[in-house]
């Protein structure tokens, strides 16, 4: 059965931090501002689609990690594409992928990278069946270079700067 | 035909209505009839019990009538050939809807479709339109409600069969057969459908619902030929209904039964039902209602530990239909 989507700009209230989100796609650079920009936490509400709202679950899905979109240059040759965040359901343990938004905190975004989950393997195991690759230590440089723009930046002058 | 002697009571059912005038049945006589200035002002003080004055366009807009399609009236002829009706007998059940509202500040009210209904027969196109499934969801809500059974009927199945939406219609079907809902495929071409429909529509009042141009009055002329109701192809260019059906009128069937037709409609707003009994009008919900960590007090939303919530993660109460659900109850 096809479903409509529907346009998800509603503002709302972060159910893990309590922070109030504006969801207008001026500040967050996203259709669908789908996780909290200070906690990136985010809700499982759509089950077979972004945006379908079909999902009983309603449970917080924390961050677990970063991936990226495969996209191609102009010969063809595939290459890093855009940062999305990946999100795991904290009651179901359903895996799904978000775009990082233009508003999200890099420092967060980074310690996701830098903190993953102690059951790291059985993660990338779950994240292997949803088709979805998590990058890893050796990808540091495409998310340093994706968030900050140089590849060689360290967490400690980023915390240093701010 | 008028066979009665004036000042004798007669009465009989509300079969067709206009501004103000109501045709009446009685066995094979039907009588043009109005209403007694006593009923309307017993039904001034009814609906305006603080004394207030009932606007008097109201009727011409047809917002509030007291009598409608389906109702048993009592009426006596009066010498100028009319009947006047002097009394309504209370309604059995009623079908009802939220009143479709001008601007999204406009009061809204009640509009009762029809009364004294065996069956509630909701009509969607398998295509041109496309089906609308919330839709259906209300128009079961509303006769499960009442305490109507619900019969729906699919039209023009010639119109996707061999494609890939034949397989996606039999899906939601499969999904509202498994709740209970018995399901007629039918097609006005072909001839599909036509005999089951004349079984179950047999020695019943049932009401023909729907949106415009799903073929609820070709569907009527198929099961009785005589009829010669006026129907329309959809607009090609929108493939919308043309809103060709504009009033409500009450048919009698041969074998039996009398059949409502409608007009199409746009938008069916549930009324009179507080969000918190949507649930007991949902037929897979209803055994898990109580069940809840919260029991009766559960929304059903957000709530931990909500059975239908759990039921619907498990597969035994279509998704889909939970959002409807939900979507009701936020427009109450």
């Amino acid at each position: 059965m096809r479903t409509k989507v529907q346009a998800v700009n509603a503002d709302f209230i972060c159910k893990h931090c309590g922070a109030f989100v504006k969801a207008h796609r001026a500040t967050s650079g996203v259709v669908n501002r789908n996780h909290c920009p200070y906690c990136l936490y985010s809700q499982h509400l759509d089950l077979c689609k972004a945006g379908d709202r079909l999902c009983a679950c309603k449970a917080l899905m924390a961050p677990v990690g970063l991936t990226h979109k495969i996209s191609r240059d102009k010969f063809s040759h595939k290459r890093p594409g855009e940062l999305m965040l990946v999100h795991q359901c904290q009651y179901c343990g359903e895996l799904s992928i978000n775009r990082v938004a233009t508003d999200d905190d890099p420092l967060k975004l980074t310690a996701v990278f830098e903190n993953m989950p102690p059951d790291i393997d059985q993660l990338h195991k779950a994240c292997q069946e949803h088709g979805i690759s998590l990058l890893n230590r050796n990808n540091r440089s495409i998310v340093m270079s994706s968030l900050f723009g140089l590849a060689s930046v360290e967490i400690q002058d980023l915390l240093s700067i701010s | 035909m008028q066979t009665q002697n004036t000042n004798t009571l007669t009465s009989g059912v509300v079969i067709n209505k206009s501004t103000g005038l109501y045709t009446i049945s009685h066995g094979e006589d039907s009588v043009i009839c109005r209403l007694s200035p006593k009923l309307w002002k017993d039904f001034d003080a009814m609906t305006f019990p603080e004394g207030k004055q009932r606007d008097g366009l109201a009727v011409n807009n047809k917002q509030i009538d007291p009598v409608v399609i389906g109702d048993r009236v009592t009426y006596t002829l009066a010498d100028h050939g009319q009947g006047i009706i002097v009394d309504i007998a209370p309604r059995r059940n009623h079908l009802a809807r939220r009143a479709a509202k001008p601007m999204p500040s406009a009061h809204a009210f009640e509009q009762v479709i029809a009364a004294n209904l065996d069956q509630v027969i909701p009509i969607f196109a398998a295509a041109e339109p496309p089906p609308k499934w919330p839709m259906l969801d209300r128009y079961l809500v509303a006769a499960e409600s009442c305490g109507i059974p619900s019969i729906i009927v699919i039209t023009k199945f010639d119109l996707i069969k061999g494609h890939r939406a034949e397989t996606e219609l039999l899906a939601v079907i499969q999904r509202y057969q498994e709740i209970g809902y018995p399901i007629i495929l039918t097609s006005a071409i072909s001839g599909q459908g036509l005999e089951d429909l004349r079984q179950v529509m047999a020695d019943k009042t049932s009401a023909l619902v729907g949106k415009s141009g799903v073929g609820k009055s070709t569907l009527l002329n198929m099961l009785e030929p005589g009829l010669g109701i006026r129907v329309q192809a959809v607009n090609p260019t929108t493939g919308k209904g043309r809103h060709t059906t504009t009033n409500l009128e009450m048919f009698t069937l041969a074998n039996g039964g009398a059949i409502i037709d409608t007009p199409g409609t746009r938008e069916f707003g549930i009324w009179g039902l507080n969000p918190g009994e949507i649930a007991d009008y949902f037929p897979e919900m209803r055994p898990l209602l109580g069940q809840c960590r919260f029991g009766l007090s559960c929304q059903h939303d957000q709530e931990p530990g909500c059975a239908i919530r759990k039921a619907v993660m498990d597969g035994q109460i279509s998704p889909y239909r939970y959002k409807s659900y939900l979507r009701m109850k936020a427009d109450l």
